[in-house]
């Protein structure tokens, strides 16, 4: 920088005198006129307090303050937008945790269904089996007492036979009741 | 066919006189006052609206206060900050002064010795008084180089010393120098123009179009330069180091 400095000084320097030897010849430099000095001072001085008041009083306040909301504004909806992005990703959050759990339910429900179903079918099918195993029991015991009922008659219908087959062989009425008992004998044997 | 020079002459437009002196308003007053308007134009009217969203004279002007303020932020810090107005007051009126010395048949404010010198030792004096008012005598120690055997020091000393009196000198020359050199060199190849005549003419009014642009980024850079070089003073007179 200075360096810089320097070299522009020279610069400046070697400038003004090739400059003022060119002008000097055409009538003088206007920047060396000492009676020029006081009205642009003065009116230097004006210009740039004027211009210092118009800036620290009304522009840099004016700006600086605009500049401040602009930064709030941004920073207000950079906040606002990442509070939306944490929302929607709780919203997701929440959203799988139902769908997860509406999942599971509908699980269980199959589940519970199917083993009410199951037992249903079962209480059903041993229902319907003591039904039929009633029904059999009953139709078997009918089916005893008519043979029973058969046998009596056969039984009765041999000691007749038996009775009038003696009658006609012996010439005279049987003992009813020792035929009686031997006919049954005979039937018991028979039925075994 | 006129000077080269003519177009530095301060003409007096109104005579004025207070007390025995000469106030009178002048050409480079004229556009001292025009760049105040414009710039208050541009810094005020540009940021009547405060939008949020900025328009173009709202960006321009944040632009260049944000451009500044960066400025003294970097090379100055915190401490900067009060000075802030002035070192954007400084930069502003120059731009402006160096700027609106493009327009044809205006005057250059900045292309006078004593106004570039007036605002170059307003800035020395300043900078040193704050220098002073912060460290006391402790502020000489600027002068003397750190970890440099005593020597040396016989011979750094005064050079620094040398160095640091001819700010003023370096600064208020570069700016007053870089507009007085650039507004000759357009006037005396507008005069090749002229004397070239419409047949070989065209080569130097090329060249004028090619150094306007030049010029008008010179216009920018020694406002910058001043501006920045304000604030490395500043910087040394509040840090006291090199």
């Amino acid at each position: 920088m200075r360096t810089s400095g320097y070299s522009a000084l020279a610069a400046g320097l070697f400038g003004s005198l090739l400059v003022s030897r060119t002008a000097f010849a055409a009538g003088g430099m206007p920047q060396l006129d000492f009676h020029s000095f006081a009205p642009q001072l003065v009116w230097l001085a004006i210009a740039f307090v004027v211009l210092y008041l118009v800036m620290s009083r009304l522009a840099v306040p004016a700006i600086s303050d605009t500049l401040d909301k602009r930064q709030a504004k941004i920073q207000g909806d950079l906040d606002a937008a990442e509070k939306a992005n944490e929302d929607a990703r709780a919203l997701v959050v929440a959203y799988e945790k139902r769908l997860a759990d509406a999942r599971e339910e509908s699980r269980r429900l199959q589940r519970t269904q199917a083993e009410a179903d199951s037992a249903l079918a079962s209480a059903r099918f041993t229902e319907l089996g003591e039904k039929l195993n009633g029904r059999i029991a009953e139709a078997e015991k009918r089916i005893a007492g008519q043979r029973d009922t058969v046998m009596a008659g056969l039984e009765q219908m041999a000691g007749e036979i038996a009775q009038s087959a003696y009658a006609k062989l012996a010439g005279q009425p049987a003992d009813t009741g020792a035929l009686g008992a031997k006919v049954a004998a005979a039937a018991k044997e028979t039925s075994r | 066919m006129h000077s080269p020079m003519e177009q530095f002459e301060i003409k007096r437009l109104l005579h004025f006189k207070l007390g025995g002196l000469d106030v009178s308003f002048t050409n480079s007053s004229l556009w001292m006052i025009i760049a105040v308007i414009l710039a208050t134009g541009v810094f005020v009217v540009g940021m009547r609206q405060r939008a949020l969203v900025p328009g173009r004279l709202q960006s321009v002007a944040e632009l260049g206060y944000e451009f500044i303020a960066g400025m003294v932020r970097e090379n100055v810090g915190n401490q900067g900050k009060k000075y802030f107005p002035f070192i954007l007051t400084l930069f502003i009126f120059i731009l402006f002064c160096n700027v609106l010395g493009m327009v044809p048949y205006s005057f250059t404010p900045t292309s006078h010795i004593v106004v570039t010198f007036a605002m170059a030792l307003f800035v020395f004096v300043g900078v040193t008084l704050i220098g002073l008012a912060k460290h006391g005598l402790h502020f000489f120690s600027l002068f003397v180089p750190k970890g440099v055997p005593w020597v040396l020091l016989l011979l750094l000393v005064p050079i620094e010393i040398i160095s640091y009196f001819i700010r003023p000198f370096s600064l208020s020359i570069r700016l007053f120098a870089n507009m007085l050199a650039g507004h000759t060199m357009l006037k005396v190849f507008g005069g090749f123009v002229v004397m070239m005549g419409i047949l070989g003419g065209w080569a130097p009014l090329a060249f004028i179009v090619v150094f306007t642009g030049l010029e008008l980024l010179i216009a920018f850079l020694q406002a910058y330069v001043f501006a920045i070089l304000t604030c490395l003073y500043l910087n040394d007179a509040i840090h006291l180091h090199h």
